[in-house]
């Protein structure tokens, strides 16, 4: 059953990404609405499939590969319908559901499966790592906020306006859209990866491990932390500032490929 | 006098008028009346009896008459005969730039205008407000009937509908509104920023006071004459500033309106660096309205910067009013939906009267008969009396079914007139004065 509503929610988000990317053409005010719904709605559905799999388990969902990428999305797709409302940038979707979908459309594709060795599972684990996912999630939309800012600042530069100039909100709102998600995601990350340090030092008895993870969970953190700082001091907004946020997503993606594909303690 | 007389079975909804696609300036200008001759013409066609409903929109760009009338030839004939007397235009100038639409072309012809699809800017927002005067003007002159009043409403509704869900009047189609479209798209909104405005340009001053009704605040304004710089920050409710300075505020300002007729820039790529320096990173937004420019075009090039000529914003409006086509396309296939949807509720209200006029002569008929017949019995018991009334009732009821289905079917594929015309006809229904019109 929580299979069945997993697939319905991503059929919704299937369609919601393709709709609005249609409605990114000539604002259909009507299919904007429509995407919004539907997105809200597959995500109640995906809601009910994590719940139904965590009673069922008897765990929290965060266990599997599967079960890691399903909550990235989960969140993912929450702090888009927030950030939706709360910056009335209704094309963001257009941006965050297709990746959210490469996410998505993975997951059948039965990658490995990143089961833990049944030692491990203590009380706690689990806010490790879902402290980290619901971080990752914020930074997708930080990645989307920072991709649309670059294609708005190209357009105005460019001057001359094409689709985007009139799709796109404006400079201020997806500067102000890509720190808030930074500032938002970033503490869940920095959490996330503490208690894991912890946890490894309390299991391994090593704060450090040269598995690939950690090593790019690492270069993750110490980019995004250098953003944070760097506008925190006041001088590196918009593109700077955006151009960093493409750089630490894709040090994420890299982040989980490394977990997928290469053998290390924290997949072995 | 009965309902059904309010109106001849046979009425036509028309509009005849000339606009900008059909008349020139010369002709319209002087056909534009204010509103006691307007009150005049309505009183006059209702009271002569050539129309049963009418309205007249009179603005710079149309002067068309809206109405109800059985010949709307002669309507249109009385109605510009006596707008062309009033201001010395004979008709043989007017005849030919006349167009007429009846029926369905009618209301397509309401709602394309009231939508802003017919007008000379297409999406400008006056014209609904405009075809609104009119509406009201001819209420107040009691010269509205049932079927212009359920065309005219339909028609706001129309064009509120076609401004939410087509962008047809989204985007700036001016200069010196595209320039604040963009400060928009690069600082949000604008409330807070600085602007400096430079020069005395008429355009640079509509842009800055666009800005300003946007909360854009404070406003400073720099001119060589500095009687002029007074003069103009007094009217733009700014600050005057010494022109030399104008390079020092560079680094406070977020928008810089360039519009002085000096030969060579007055702000050079050399300058922006120090002006950079002391604003973090807020972007520097330039409008040069001037010819020959009066900033280096190489500004745009640094990062934060951004620079737009008057070539650069004429660009823009003309994308802008591409992008308006694009959205009066969608808006036209949106109208021709509901001029689909009203002619039918128009059709019915068409053939109303007829019905109406039908069910009251059957029932009088069936009165004088149940009459007569209650006086042949004078000791009917109460019983009788009702059998004879539910009886004749049920007779009228079920002779008018087929009449009243037909009508209806009819009118609503397109030939109802013919039916109408039949069945009162066959029925002996007779028409408003009991005289036919001459044609």
């Amino acid at each position: 059953m929580n299979a069945v509503l997993f697939d319905v929610a991503l059929t919704a988000y299937i369609v919601a990404a393709v709709a609005a990317a249609a409605s990114l053409r000539g604002r259909r005010e009507r299919l904007v609405s429509f995407v919004d719904w539907l997105t809200g709605a597959g995500w109640v559905c995906h809601t009910v499939s994590l719940a139904m799999r965590w009673v069922e388990t008897g765990r929290a969902p965060l266990f599997t590969l599967a079960e890691a990428v399903s909550v990235v999305i989960w969140a993912a797709v929450a702090w888009q319908l927030w950030a939706e409302r709360r910056y009335r940038a209704r094309v963001l979707g257009a941006f965050v559901l297709p990746v959210v979908l490469v996410l998505g459309l993975l997951l059948p594709t039965g990658l490995r499966s990143m089961a833990l060795p049944a030692s491990l599972p203590s009380g706690w684990i689990w806010a490790h790592v879902g402290l980290a996912l619901v971080g990752l999630a914020a930074l997708v939309l930080n990645f989307a906020g920072a991709l649309m800012y670059l294609i708005q600042e190209r357009q105005l530069k460019a001057r001359r306006p094409g689709t985007w100039y009139y799709q796109l909100p404006s400079l201020e709102t997806l500067d102000r859209l890509t720190f808030r998600t930074l500032t938002v995601g970033f503490p869940f990350l920095t959490a996330g990866l503490a208690l894991g340090v912890i946890w490894a030092v309390r299991a391994w008895g090593t704060v450090w491990t040269w598995d690939p993870l950690s090593i790019f969970s690492l270069v993750m953190w110490v980019i995004y932390a250098l953003t944070l700082s760097g506008r925190a001091v006041g001088h590196w907004h918009g593109r700077r500032a955006a151009w960093l946020a493409v750089a630490g997503f894709c040090t994420l993606l890299f982040t989980l490929g490394a977990s997928v594909l290469v053998q290390g303690r924290h997949g072995s | 006098m009965s309902p059904a007389e309010d109106r001849p079975p046979t009425s036509t909804l028309f509009v005849s008028g000339l606009s900008h696609h059909s008349a020139p300036l010369a002709v319209r200008e002087r056909l534009a009346m204010e509103e006691d001759k307007l009150r005049e013409i309505l009183a006059d066609l209702a009271g002569r009896g050539v129309v049963a409903e009418v309205a007249v929109l009179s603005t710079c760009n149309r002067v068309e008459i809206y109405g109800v009338a059985e010949v709307p030839a002669e309507a249109r004939a009385a109605g510009f005969r006596q707008l062309g007397a009033y201001r010395g235009v004979p008709m043989s100038v007017i005849e030919p730039l006349l167009y007429t639409f009846t029926d369905a072309e009618a209301v397509r012809h309401l709602f394309r205008v009231t939508a802003s699809l017919d007008s000379m800017l297409v999406g400008e927002p006056q014209i609904t407000g405009q075809v609104k005067d009119a509406f009201v003007l001819a209420q107040a002159c009691g010269t509205v009937g049932s079927v212009l009043h359920a065309a005219m409403t339909q028609a706001f509704n129309v064009a509120k509908k076609v401004r939410t869900e087509t962008g047809i009047g989204r985007h700036a189609v001016s200069l010196s509104h595209a320039a604040v479209e963009l400060a928009r798209k690069i600082f949000g909104a604008l409330e807070g920023k600085a602007v400096l405005f430079l020069g005395a340009g008429e355009m640079g001053e509509l842009a800055a006071r666009h800005m300003s009704e946007q909360g854009a605040l404070p406003l400073y304004v720099a001119n060589r004459t500095a009687a002029r710089a007074e003069d103009l920050a007094r009217e733009l409710h700014g600050t005057a500033v010494p022109f030399e300075r104008f390079a020092r505020l560079l680094s406070e300002v977020d928008i810089v309106i360039a519009s002085t007729a000096a030969p060579e820039p007055i702000v050079r790529v050399a300058d922006i660096p120090a002006a950079l320096a002391g604003r973090g990173t807020r972007p520097l937004f330039f409008i040069d309205l001037g010819v020959p420019r009066n900033v280096e075009a190489r500004v745009n090039d640094l990062d934060g910067v951004f620079c737009y000529d008057v070539d650069d914003l004429r660009a823009v409006v003309e994308s802008n009013l591409r992008e308006r086509q694009r959205e009066a396309q969608r808006a036209e296939a949106l109208v021709a939906r509901e001029v689909a949807r009203f002619s039918v509720r128009l059709h019915d209200l068409d053939v109303v009267p007829t019905i109406v006029s039908l069910r009251d002569k059957l029932e009088a008929m069936r009165q004088a008969e149940v009459d007569k017949a209650l006086a042949r019995l004078p000791d009917a018991s109460p019983e009788t009396r009702r059998a004879l009334e539910g009886l004749s009732q049920a007779i009228v009821n079920k002779v008018l079914h087929g009449p009243i289905v037909k009508l209806r079917d009819s009118s609503r594929a397109g030939h109802g007139r013919r039916w109408m015309e039949t069945i009162s006809e066959l029925f002996g229904l007779s028409r408003r004065g009991g005289t036919e019109p001459d044609r």
